[in-house]
């Protein structure tokens, strides 16, 4: 049985599953990254999530394309993030309290409006597996990295898109230093308040997209709270690749990679007990996490508001 | 302190906005004059369009409203997303001592709150399911039971997944492994009776809700070859999304799930609450308040098999399908698994 | 060259405020006025920080500002810097009237401030630390290359020694002093304050420091100094302007100046601070004992590997050492907050060795430790909570179940007159008080309670004049009491005006113990250093 698990073409489909299954987490996680690099918690992706997840299918549903779609999850995201930099960062409430209430925000007014302006649960056409021209010919690595649908391509563009913007630009500095030692940065005559409404906002919009990814691209459906607590897994992620975007990435592949695994050791009958095979991915994070938890990267400021001080 | 309490009120906004989407009544008011209506409250795990479980029983309860003349002969109120059995718990004595006439606690896992809130209002009439457990034996008279037998949908399904599969293999995606074993044991039966030779992939995702899962079992059951794919819980809507990208032959339970796959859902086996709710209103009516355990049947018209009109389908299959309830109806066949699977 | 010839303004954008090129010797005028600050007034709740001061630097000029802990002056460099807003008067640059409501409008003004703490980001390097804030020059990318040639730049013309590419956390403390005034150079600053720069300093870092703050001055730049050591402030300075309790005491020129003079327009009055050679040493019995202790420190090392030693009623023994050779270690021991892998301790002939620190409070011990913010008191307790810390569960502050806040109020009252803390109330949260009113809080608490036996770590570490002698001042009578006192300090001129006689600590080890008039500070400095261990 085992053996049929080694064979290469299961071993592709594995690793394929693995690489579209990160798609979410990878937007959500990387969009928290940029927040807690600037000193802010945010435990509301999720519903930033569900909203851009049911903004870009409505958008989708009402026939507009579905570039749009990623466009409006986009806007609604940056209104999410300014709403959670607003509480946490101008009326300096604690960060994680009311990203819980975002959350529920978010949770709610995605269900509410979905009743409203939908009412069932309806499909459409999202976006369509994408083979790269070429690469995708590629034996193996081909089917596992260039054969997917663009959003899937989007997230890990993401990737060294963030460590860029982090390390890279002025910005990016900015971010750092506000996150771990906002005084200082203050009397450079950084604006730390500034800073961390824009990683939100940024935060917001790869949260949202990454809740898009779900409705108008692996799914192609809207349900009421479809992403299952999928953004608290992407703040763990965070945590998991010690707030870097290359570990951020390793940590989402990983837990997709466990999550593949399962699905596949079921399919093919493999005599493991299911439900030690759904506990797989959870088990692995927690052992990780066990490990990796003395980290000298973590932004010293995180979850702190700051205040101009004596 | 402005800010503290401006932020305060913020948060508070917040998480009130959060729950307001949960709980609520179906609008309108009773309409007073020529008798009260009949009062129903139905608490639900998921919610009332999870195309799935809940949303079966809450089509049926919108038919039997419509059928008995809207809301001035029967009142509704629900509450769906009360997946903490504590919040259900508490939502179900609320409503209890509303003074609602029948409260439906439509989860297996809402029993023994069921019974502990029974006991305290005995004028009240209860409802729950999955189960045939009324308490008659522990002197409850005031709870009814219910369930499908989902095995029989399951084997027709089963049958039906045979003959469309020109694989031989054919994919099922559970949500708790245990749960819903009805619906895929009936399944396997129904497939094996047809082609033994023919492979039954089962995976389950762990989760009633993680459509992402669930759409990518669906991925996974594509690329190990399967051609029909069916699976339940609200989950599913992930699959049906998947499985319409690909072409691949779905077979929908619970609810009707055509809307998300109109192109691949070929039957869905429907559960039917109408004629349990009609009959418990008429009990209760009647001055009886418990006692009965329901179970939903090809026979007694409860389940329902739907072919989906917009797609073309051998008759052949057609015929095996309607074939198989009558042999189910009559007794012939008793869709379990054989003792020694 | 390429990066640097250009204005102030266009320097602020990534460019240097070229210490040796051409252009600033065209724009400054050796002792023009740069800033000039009139009748600044800011109040804080309680109390009037600045009560109409006035205050100017020159060009090429180094500039002290004086005063105790409290006084006013850093205050009134923060409103120049833009941290604090004054409520009234005017500051001018170049004689013209600016407005200065940040650190930016500051900075855009020429002037930098190196804070007491160090405003940089630990994980960033020394030069993402300099660019930070900074307009790229290839905006919105970084360009850290330009930077790094500008730091290195800098650092020659003013032998700043840094490396641009080290993380900060790597480095000392003399060397995180060096990057923030690279920020401030970089930034084109033409004045820069210092607050208390040396406090943090070894010696020898004290002595680069002064060679690179000569060479500003030479370029031009303006220099305010914040400071309380008298000794460098005349040293180095050109004119000294003194500050007491918010008001302008006077300017003067530092030429003019002796250390008595200035500590005199400090304080208010003469100030005391040599102990008179010749007093008589009138011991009495052992008091505290010391056998044989050894301990480890926090991270599991041996720390004290067998220290004996004992005082005697009516004696100060000194223990002098060079920082982390076992001092904190022995504090705590004494004071119960530290196990001890072996030997022994008495306390007036009892052995305490496994005792409670309450218990050994109750029998005469007191105790001011090193971290006097962490460990001396609760910070956000009033100051009267924090007087009756240790008693308040017994007589007369409470009958043991409620405390007794009318007597805790009146004795209170009389701590704070009788040891000259200042502060507001007696409900004034200790955390707003400055550390010499703390250490004074401290003092009064312990002595308050007439101990047998005083343990002192570092009493007088950061703090100024005034205080330091009244502390002094109170270890000496407390002495003649009776009292037998373990002073631990690092200050050897301190240890030798104080105690009758000096420990020397090595490692764990006491080296010896010497007569404090029959010892030099040459000889207790090679003992410090380890040296005279062969001898044993």
């Amino acid at each position: 049985m085992v053996d049929e698990l080694l064979t290469v073409s299961t071993l592709i489909g594995i690793l394929h599953s693995c690489v579209r299954l990160a798609t979410p987490y990878l937007f959500a996680a990387l969009g928290e990254t940029f927040g807690q690099r600037s000193g802010v918690l945010n435990l509301g992706v999720d519903g930033i999530m569900l909203m851009g997840a049911f903004f870009a299918f409505y958008v989708v549903f009402e026939g507009h394309s579905l570039w749009v779609g990623v466009l409006a999850a986009i806007v609604i995201g940056v209104l999410m993030g300014l709403l959670k930099a607003f509480v946490s960062v101008t009326m300096q409430s604690l960060q994680g309290i009311s990203g819980i209430g975002l959350y529920l925000f978010g949770l709610g007014l995605s269900s509410l409006l979905f009743k409203t302006l939908i009412g069932s649960v309806e499909g459409v056409s999202g976006f369509r597996q994408l083979p790269i021209p070429l690469l995708s010919e590629i034996p193996g690595i081909g089917h596992i990295l260039f054969n997917h649908n663009a959003l899937v391509y989007l997230a890990y563009l993401m990737v060294p898109v963030s460590w860029f913007v982090i390390n890279r630009t002025t910005l990016g500095l900015k971010i750092r230093a506000v996150g771990h030692n906002p005084e200082a940065a203050d009397t450079l005559g950084v604006s730390v308040s500034g800073v961390r409404y824009t990683t939100l906002m940024i935060g917001g919009a790869l949260a949202a997209v990454g809740g898009a990814s779900l409705s108008i691209g692996l799914q192609n459906v809207f349900q009421e709270n479809m992403t299952n607590g999928l953004g608290f897994i992407a703040v763990a992620l965070v945590y998991f690749g010690s707030w870097r975007t290359v570990g951020v990435l390793g940590g989402a592949l990983l837990f997709s990679l466990v999550n593949a695994l399962q699905l596949w050791v079921q399919a093919l009958d493999i005599p493991v007990p299911s439900e030690i095979a759904v506990m797989m991915p959870y088990i692995m994070t927690i052992v990780v996490l066990a490990f990796t938890a003395r980290q000298i990267q973590k932004p010293a400021a995180l979850a702190r508001s700051y205040e101009r001080g004596e | 302190m402005l800010r503290r309490v401006i932020s305060t009120w913020l948060i508070i906004l917040l998480l009130l906005a959060g729950c307001g989407g949960s709980d609520e009544d179906a609008e309108g008011e009773a309409v007073g004059g020529e008798g009260e209506p009949f009062r129903i409250a139905i608490v639900m795990p998921s919610s009332t369009t999870d195309i799935a479980w809940s949303q079966s029983m809450f089509d049926s309860l919108m038919a039997v409203q419509a059928e008995m003349g809207g809301e001035s002969a029967l009142k509704l109120a629900y509450s769906e997303g009360m997946f903490r059995v504590t919040d259900a718990s508490a939502a179900i004595r609320d409503y209890a001592s509303e003074g609602y006439d029948l409260v439906i606690a439509h989860g297996a896992q809402y029993g023994n709150s069921v019974f502990e809130i029974a006991s305290d209002f005995t004028d009240t009439s209860f409802a729950w399911g999955t189960s045939s457990d009324t308490g008659a034996e522990r002197g409850f008279e005031n709870v009814f039971a219910y369930g499908a037998v989902a095995n029989e949908g399951g084997y027709v399904n089963g049958v039906v997944a045979a003959m469309l599969s020109k694989n031989d293999v054919i994919g099922v995606i559970g949500p708790v492994a245990g749960d819903a074993k009805l619906y895929i044991d009936g399944f396997v039966r129904g497939v094996k009776d047809v082609k033994p030779e023919a492979q039954v992939n089962i995976s389950y995702t762990g989760s009633f809700s993680d459509t992402t899962l669930a759409a990518e079992a669906a991925h996974v059951h594509i690329q190990a070859g399967a051609d029909v794919l069916t699976g339940s819980a609200q989950q599913v809507v992930g699959a049906i999304g998947v499985a319409n990208e690909n072409n691949v032959a779905w077979l929908g339970t619970q609810s009707d799930q055509i809307s998300l796959g109109p192109d691949v859902v070929v039957t869905n086996q429907i559960y039917n609450w109408a004629n349990v709710v009609v009959d418990m209103i008429g009990k209760i009516e009647a001055g009886e308040l418990g006692g009965t355990a329901y179970r939903l049947t090809f026979e007694n018209d409860g389940l329902r098999l739907e072919f989906n009109e917009n797609i073309e389908i051998d008759d052949e299959v057609k015929e095996a399908a309607r074939a198989a309830i009558e042999d189910i109806k009559s007794g012939a066949v008793d869709p379990v698994l054989p003792e020694d699977e | 060259m390429a990066t640097g010839l250009r204005g102030i303004e266009d320097s602020i954008v990534y460019g240097i405020a070229r210490p040796t090129g051409g252009h600033r010797a065209v724009n400054f005028r050796l002792n023009a006025p740069f800033v000039q600050m009139y009748g600044i007034v800011k109040r804080f709740p309680g109390v009037v920080a600045c009560d109409h001061v006035d205050f100017d630097v020159r060009r090429g000029e180094l500039h002290a500002l004086l005063g105790e802990n409290g006084a006013g002056k850093s205050t009134l460099m923060r409103i120049l810097y833009g941290l604090y807003q004054a409520e009234e008067g005017r500051i001018l640059r170049d004689g013209a009237e600016v407005e200065i409501h940040s650190p930016t409008d500051a900075i855009r003004q020429g002037i930098g401030m190196i804070h007491q703490h160090f405003m940089l980001v630990d994980t960033l390097t020394v030069t993402e630390n300099v660019a930070l804030g900074l307009k790229s020059s290839r905006e919105p990318l970084l360009d850290l290359d330009r930077v790094e040639v500008g730091i290195r730049e800098l650092s020659e013309a003013y032998g700043l020694q840094i490396d641009p590419r080290a993380p900060v956390w790597t480095l000392s403390v003399g060397e995180r002093q060096r990057v923030e005034i690279m920020k401030a150079l970089y930034r084109g600053a033409n004045m820069l304050i210092l607050d208390e720069p040396t406090a943090v300093l070894t010696p020898q870092e004290v002595e680069e420091l002064f060679v690179t703050l000569g060479y500003m001055k030479e370029n031009g730049y303006s220099l305010v100094l914040i400071s309380h050591k008298l000794q460098e402030i005349l040293a180095i300075s050109d004119r000294i302007t003194v500050l007491r309790e918010g008001r302008l005491v006077g300017t003067v020129p530092t030429e003019e100046m002796s250390r008595e003079e200035l500590a005199r327009m400090m304080v208010g009055r003469d100030v005391l601070l040599e102990r008179s050679r010749d007093d008589e040493i009138d011991v009495g019995e052992v008091r505290l004992r010391l056998d044989d202790v050894r301990a480890r420190d926090v991270t599991g090392q041996p720390a004290l590997q067998g220290v004996s030693l004992s005082v005697q009623a009516g004696e100060i023994l000194g223990v002098a050492g060079i920082s982390g050779n076992g001092q904190r270690e022995l504090a705590e021991v004494i004071a119960g907050l530290r196990p001890m892998s072996g030997g022994s301790v008495e306390l007036d002939g009892t052995p305490i060795t496994d005792w409670t620190t309450a218990r050994r409070t109750e029998l005469g011990l007191a105790y001011i430790p090193e971290e006097r913010m962490h460990d001396g008191v609760v910070r956000d307790f009033a100051v009267s909570e924090n007087l009756v810390l240790q008693e308040h569960t017994s007589e007369p502050f409470s009958n043991g179940i409620f405390l007794a806040f009318d007597y805790i109020a009146q004795f209170s009252r009389q701590l704070i007159q009788d040891f000259y803390i200042r502060t507001p109330d007696i409900r004034t949260m200790t955390r707003n008080l400055s550390g010499g009113n703390i250490q004074r809080l401290i003092l009064a608490r312990e002595l308050s309670r007439r101990p047998k036996v005083l343990v002192a770590a570092q009493p007088t570490r950061g703090i100024d004049i005034g205080a330091i002698e009244y502390i002094y001042q109170q270890l000496l009578e407390q002495r003649d009491t009776g009292m037998a006192t373990l002073l631990i300090s690092e200050d050897l001129d301190e240890l030798l005006a104080l105690c009758d006689r000096i420990a020397v600590i090595y490692e764990g080890m006491i080296m010896d113990i010497l007569d404090r008039n029959e010892t030099t500070a040459e000889e207790l400095g090679l003992l410090m250093a380890g040296v005279g261990l062969q001898k044993q």
